[in-house]
């Protein structure tokens, strides 16, 4: 049965298409329009697994599509009446039909006729864009030459000027300094820094608001929040007892090399290979802890063998995951069904690690933490740096002490004695640290189906995925050669993979939204030419993240409004173009943090071991070798920023659970945003929230004024804006309320004083006191104060 | 954005259209939701996806009874009179060579004969041992499922399997997916709770993610309630604030929110005031359904329990509670089932929690009528070998994955049918073998679900709870 494809195309136009390409889009191009079709709809059966393919028929290349198979042939270029696959995408047969009704997909009247076009077109293909090495586009021209702020803002006025639309207004000044506050640095700006920033009206405000927040130290810690998500920093093993092991220097790491500005380079090269560098520093041991962060077990009764298996299949997926946005996870037990990662790529990529000595990892028993050997014993990386600072000012202290009178020496002699305490009892903060030790690599096999009690595989040599740019070297491929591979200039994903989550970061949206899958079934990046230039703009640079991160945050794009206007909410519902903003729930930490600051019980200081802020008795009640009870911290680390909480795998706190942050288990690159009632009960009545606003509520009443001068003030402690008075007048109604509830109660008052171990001003009324806790706890619970705009 | 995310949120918009009143609180947000087209039985009337259930379910929910550590199919179940015969003598190479073994490594292996005395059992007759007498007077209402096999031989690993489908990390559990699916006709309680007991040897650790939700958005992750402290995190009150204090604090947010929302119409505002409200409601139907006071004494005693005190007879009871107020799974952990040695000693005090209980569960839902659309699951994450374990005073059994068994009753099932069966040994299922994904596509099926057709795209690949090997409905055990 052969239709004449003119005909049923009239049907298809007629009845029409939505979805598909929208009217943004240019002439067919097939990356972008044809290969998510046929990686969809067709690869499962006809791409690059061999095993599953049907019928010796492959669409994943172009050889594969035009091959004359017995005289039939899928795709005639330029002909689709001629072509096999227009014969069967239009079947009406459930026998002929493809895809198969069984396969549970099907084909849009849209996706057809795009690939009846494409053939008709003359069905070219190109190579994947993630695996060809970018190169810098031309800068576009726009319309509006006085919008652009630099190059950035060409790319991305061009394509909301192609779509006929306009950019969205700037945000209003305060809106701009709390979203820069929170994307740089995780925390809000007080009250004194917004009214700085609003009526600064120098040229140079932004970029010099800019400029301080990147030399910020708590930018280090924003930025570890989400580089800890992808290598999935835990404080605990994950499997089985999930008992603590110890790695906490490897956090101070990270924050410190996102502080310093260190090379994207040196810092993928020091985790994945910081122990194989010649006279490895302790530093660079701490980063090669990298590759120890993966789940392990200590259970009673696991086969070496197999969690051997288990352990190097985790660090090919993360390795995958994180540099190269891969799921080469799935090639652990076949080919990849959509991407061209073999299961010999996988196993090769195993034997390039294969050195990790792995075997210690046994001799954990059920102790807290658990020995995970090899480990060292050693400073932070923050301390260590902080130590040499003040040599530094030893140094120059000791210089000026002859000089000066008799009043000024005591006084260099009492700076001296400070500064030599605080070396003394850094020196003494030595913690542990998982580390790797290259050892004989194991010999690593290609295990069929992932099972690992089939040795019949090929003995696998250490390599990289066969279709990426190859390791040219005699001898075998070690773990160095692996991270100066991924920082070889034309390798076609590092810089992209990364660039493109930064843009996540600060837009909450990628410029290729899969920020996780870079195969064929990830989305076709909305602005691939702005993504080149800037990958190629990372590299250039030498691979400088706050040269990118600031170069991002000065765009023009980056300064509008997240309000939507009706026009784009119609034509551009999920901000493809960015022709505004985006605006988003803060990840959980920063909900956290925002709270502490506030109410000024957030401690600041940067780096250390895990704080344990409350937790609800009992939650750790089904862990077992050893037992487990949580003791809340009692000093200064109950205050300690969202970072630092320890992480437990199997029982994450319970209010990072409720927003969002994952388990790290595996590579997470995008968190989920849920909207549940778990998270109201948290906002309501966790006690860090409680304890929070009843410190904020002394606060309060340390300003003079009236009822609704305090609420005012309240109001932009936490929202950095001025309140409407309607919003007065509901917390002025709930502060009535509460004062003739407490008025009658005053033994409640002083029970929820009690919530926190924070101590509660004796000379203040604890019926104000609660009262006024009353209101604190609404404004720490609005959605205003946990989006960021 | 997640394509649940995506719907969720243009139907939030589009509710913006409809809808003016807001303070809504989960049944309205749920209505919300719907979208115009939702016919009565589309589950995206209760929060599911639009089209589900794909055909008329026979169940409306699952409550499964996971025996954690993994029980003896030996010593309940499954009767092998030739294992009893060969007692002490070694175990021969031809079943053993090659497999996975666990604590049992690098030993001498030899048979252990069932340690109880089996009987049949109601006009069925089937073979269950003595050691679980009250689960053999509902024989007719349970189809026995004798030829179970999973992939992973350790806990952990195990669970996840029996509830993800796969040992990877990161998948969604099972009661996640019919979450996601279904929806839940709950107004003001979680549609996946889960509940957990401990009695018996070694109480293996349980982790969280065995309800997490995996790459689903994460409000579909079970909500444990707990007998100690609060029922549920952050539950209760802050000390000091009364119900009307706590009410006019979430009258105050949901106002302000409500505010911002004309300034800034942020969709995510909406369901922000909705879930406030469906918090605070939950802040007192949670305390209501964890009091037993209005339950009748004699049903109390059927289950052997005086309030909800952690006991599992007190969660198989909750179990019915929940079912009542329209929760889609409820997953009940009982931790103590790993029975390396001091097999006998440990099988009567786990079979005495236990059994009691998940029999009076079974008897008193057929007796309210909701055994019809409630399908009762009962197992463990694998079985136990028919080899000696000599850990402990007495003999015990090491974790077994080739072999073992399960029960399922209610909900479309056919009781009073033996499926399937291990070699003479017990070692491997030889007939109608029953794989972990079959048992999920068999649940699903009862539940009006297509297991083919329930995915989510990750990482490219449709991923579904059955993964992507063959799995089967198990035709022998419906009704």
């Amino acid at each position: 049965m052969r239709h004449g494809v003119g005909a049923v195309l009239v049907v298809i136009v007629a009845t029409g298409w939505a979805g598909g390409r929208s009217a943004l889009a240019g002439p067919i191009e097939f990356n972008r329009d044809i290969r998510p079709i046929l990686s969809d709809k067709c690869f499962f059966c006809h791409g690059p697994d061999k095993a599953e393919r049907q019928a010796d028929l492959r669409l994943d290349t172009a050889d594969g599509a035009v091959e004359d198979r017995d005289g039939s042939i899928a795709v005639v270029p330029g002909d689709p009446d001629a072509s096999l696959l227009v014969e069967r995408i239009l079947s009406e047969d459930e026998y002929e039909v493809m895809p198969p009704p069984e396969s549970g997909k099907q084909l849009t009247a849209a996706e057809k006729e795009l690939l009846i076009e494409w053939i008709r077109q003359g069905a070219e293909y190109q190579e994947h864009w993630a695996y060809v090495p970018p190169t810098r586009p031309a800068v576009p021209e726009v319309k509006d030459t006085a919008w652009p702020a630099g190059d950035i803002d060409r790319f991305v006025l061009a394509r909301i000027e192609a779509a006929g639309l306009t950019p969205s207004p700037d945000a209003d000044r305060v809106t701009l300094i709390r979203r820069v506050y929170f994307d740089l640095i995780g925390l809000p700006p007080t009250p004194d820094e917004v009214d700085a920033f609003v009526s600064d009206r120098s040229e140079d405000a932004w970029e010099r608001m800019v400029d301080r927040l990147l030399a910020s130290r708590h930018y280090g810690e924003r930025m570890a929040i989400y580089w800890l998500d992808l290598v999935r920093y835990a404080d605990t093993v994950g499997y089985h007892g999930d008992q603590d092991h110890s790695t906490t220097l490897y956090r101070d790491y990270v924050i410190k090399s996102f502080n310093d500005n260190k090379p994207f380079d040196q810092f993928t090269i020091e985790q994945l290979a910081g122990d194989l560098l010649p006279e490895a520093t302790t530093e660079q041991k701490i980063a090669s802890g990298y590759n120890r962060l993966l789940q392990t077990s200590h259970e009673g009764g696991v086969q070496q063998k197999e969690y051997l298996a288990k352990y190097a299949s985790d660090r090919v997926r993360n390795f995958s995951e994180v540099w190269l946005a891969g799921t080469m996870g799935c090639a652990e037990c076949h080919d990849h069904k959509y991407d061209p990662y073999t299961a010999e790529d996988f196993y090769a990529l195993q034997a390039v690690m294969a050195d990790i000595n792995d075997y210690e990892t046994f001799k954990g028993g059920n102790t807290l933490p658990t020995k995970r050997n090899p480990e060292i014993e050693a400073l932070s990386p923050i301390d260590e740096a902080r130590i040499a600072e003040i040599e530094s000012e030893l140094t120059l202290l000791a210089g000026r002490l002859a000089e000066g009178d008799d009043a000024a020496r005591q006084e260099i002699e009492r700076q001296i004695k400070r500064l030599e305490s605080e070396k003394a009892s850094l020196q003494n903060n030595l913690r542990l640290q998982m580390v790797t030790e290259s050892i004989k690599p194991r010999m690593i096999r290609l295990l069929p189906r992932g099972d690992w009690l089939d040795e019949s595989g090929p003995v696998m040599e250490p390599a990289v995925p066969h279709f990426l740019p190859q390791i040219q070297k005699e001898g075998r491929v070690t773990r160095l050669d692996l991270a100066e591979w991924l920082m070889q200039e034309d390798h076609p994903q590092t810089s992209r993979v990364f660039v493109n989550r930064l843009w996540y970061l600060f837009f909450g949206e990628g410029l290729a939204r899969s920020l996780g899958d870079f195969g064929s079934q990830g989305e076709w990046p909305t602005h691939p030419k702005l993504l080149d230039w800037l990958a190629i703009e990372f590299v250039e640079s030498g691979w400088d993240v706050k040269h990118v991160v600031k170069l991002i945050v000065m765009s023009r794009a980056y300064r509008q409004s997240s309000l939507v206007s009706e026009e784009l909410r119609e034509r551009d519902p999920q901000n493809r173009l960015f022709a505004r903003q985006g605006r988003f729930r803060l990840p959980a930490e920063m909900i956290r943090d925002n709270a502490l600051a506030v109410s000024g019980l957030l401690v600041e200081r940067v780096g250390g071991p895990s704080a344990r802020p409350y937790q609800p008795a009992g939650y750790y009640a089904h862990l077992n070798f050893p037992t487990r009870r949580y003791f809340y911290d009692e000093d200064e680390n109950q205050y300690r920023r969202g970072v630092y909480t320890h992480w437990q795998r199997q029982f994450l706190h319970p209010m990072l659970r409720a927003f969002d942050a994952p388990t790290r288990e595996e590579c997470t690159s995008r968190r989920s945003i849920s909207n549940t009632p778990t998270a109201a009960l948290t906002l309501l009545n966790d006690p860090t929230f409680v304890e929070a606003a009843r410190v904020l509520a002394v606060r309060v009443l340390e300003q003079e004024g009236s009822d609704t001068d305090r609420i005012r003030w309240l109001w932009r402690e936490v929202l950095s804006r001025t309140a409407q008075s309607d919003e007065v007048a509901v917390l002025a109604e709930l502060l009535t309320q509460n004062r003739s509830a407490y008025e009658t109660n005053e033994a409640a008052a002083g029970e929820l004083l009690d919530v926190g171990l924070a101590p509660v001003p004796k000379e203040l009324s604890a019926v104000e006191l609660a009262s006024w806790t009353a209101v604190c706890r609404a404004v720490l619970s609005l959605n205003e104060t946990i989006t960021r705009n | 954005m997640h394509p649940y995310e995506e719907y969720q949120r243009a139907m939030t918009r589009r509710s913006f259209l409809g809808h003016a009143s807001l303070g809504i609180g989960a049944a309205a947000a749920s209505t919300m939701l719907a979208g115009p087209t939702a016919s009565a039985m589309d589950a995206s009337a209760v929060g599911g996806l639009p089209g589900l259930p794909h055909f008329a379910p026979k169940a409306k929910r699952v409550i499964f009874l996971c025996m954690a550590g993994g029980p003896s199919h030996l010593e309940t179940f499954d009767y092998k009179p030739e294992l009893e015969r060969m007692d002490g003598q070694p175990m021969p190479e031809s079943f053993t060579k090659g497999q996975p073994i666990a604590q049992l490594q690098g030993q001498e292996l030899k048979c252990l004969g069932p340690r109880y005395k089996f009987r049949r059992h109601g006009e069925s007759g089937q073979e269950i041992a003595d050691i679980i007498p009250r689960t053999a007077e509902i024989a007719d209402d349970i189809a026995i499922i004798r030829s179970m096999h999973t992939d992973q031989i350790n806990h952990d690993p195990a669970h996840t399997v029996m509830n993800t489908g796969t040992s990877i990390s990161g998948r969604p559990s099972m009661g996640a997916w019919v979450t996601y699916g279904l929806g839940t006709e709950s107004h003001d309680l979680p549609g996946f709770v889960v509940l957990t007991s401990v009695g018996g040897r070694n109480p293996q650790p349980i982790a969280s993610r065995q309800w997490g939700a995996g790459f689903l958005p994460s409000r579909f992750q079970g909500v444990e309630f707990y007998s100690k402290g609060d029922p549920v995190h952050y539950v209760r009150n802050p000390a000091g604030v009364s119900r009307m204090q706590q009410r006019q604090v979430v009258d105050a947010i949901s106002r302000l929110n409500e505010l911002r929302y004309q300034q800034v119409a942020n969709p995510e505002i909406e369901t922000r005031i909705a879930q406030m409200e469906l918090a605070f409601r939950m802040q007192q139907s949670i305390p209501e359904l964890m009091d037993f006071s209005d339950e009748p004494r004699h049903v109390l005693e059927s289950y052997g329990t005086e309030g909800s005190d952690g006991s599992f007879a007190a969660n198989c009871l909750l179990a019915r509670r929940l079912a009542e107020r329209g929760t889609r799974f409820i997953h009940l952990y009982h931790r103590g089932w790993d029975h390396h040695g001091d097999l006998t000693r440990y099988m009567e005090i786990c079979c005495g929690l236990c059994d009691g209980p998940s029999a009076a569960l079974v008897k008193d839902l057929k007796e309210r009528g909701m055994l019809e659309e409630t399908l009762v699951i009962w197992g463990g994450e694998f079985g136990r070998t028919p080899m000696f374990q000599g850990k402990g005073k007495d003999p015990g059994r090491d974790h077994h994955i080739r072999g073992f068994s399960m029960w399922m009753a209610g909900g479309g099932v056919k009781g009073g049918v033996t499926y399937g069966a291990t070699d003479e040994l017990g070692y491997n299922a030889v007939e109608n073998r029953v794989h972990v994904r079959d048992l999920h596509a068999t649940m699903l099926h009862l539940l009006g679900i297509d297991h083919h057709r329930l995915s989510v795209k990750f990482q490219g690949l449709d991923t579904r709870l059955t993964g992507v090997e063959e799995a089967h409905v198990v035709d022998g055990v419906l009704g």
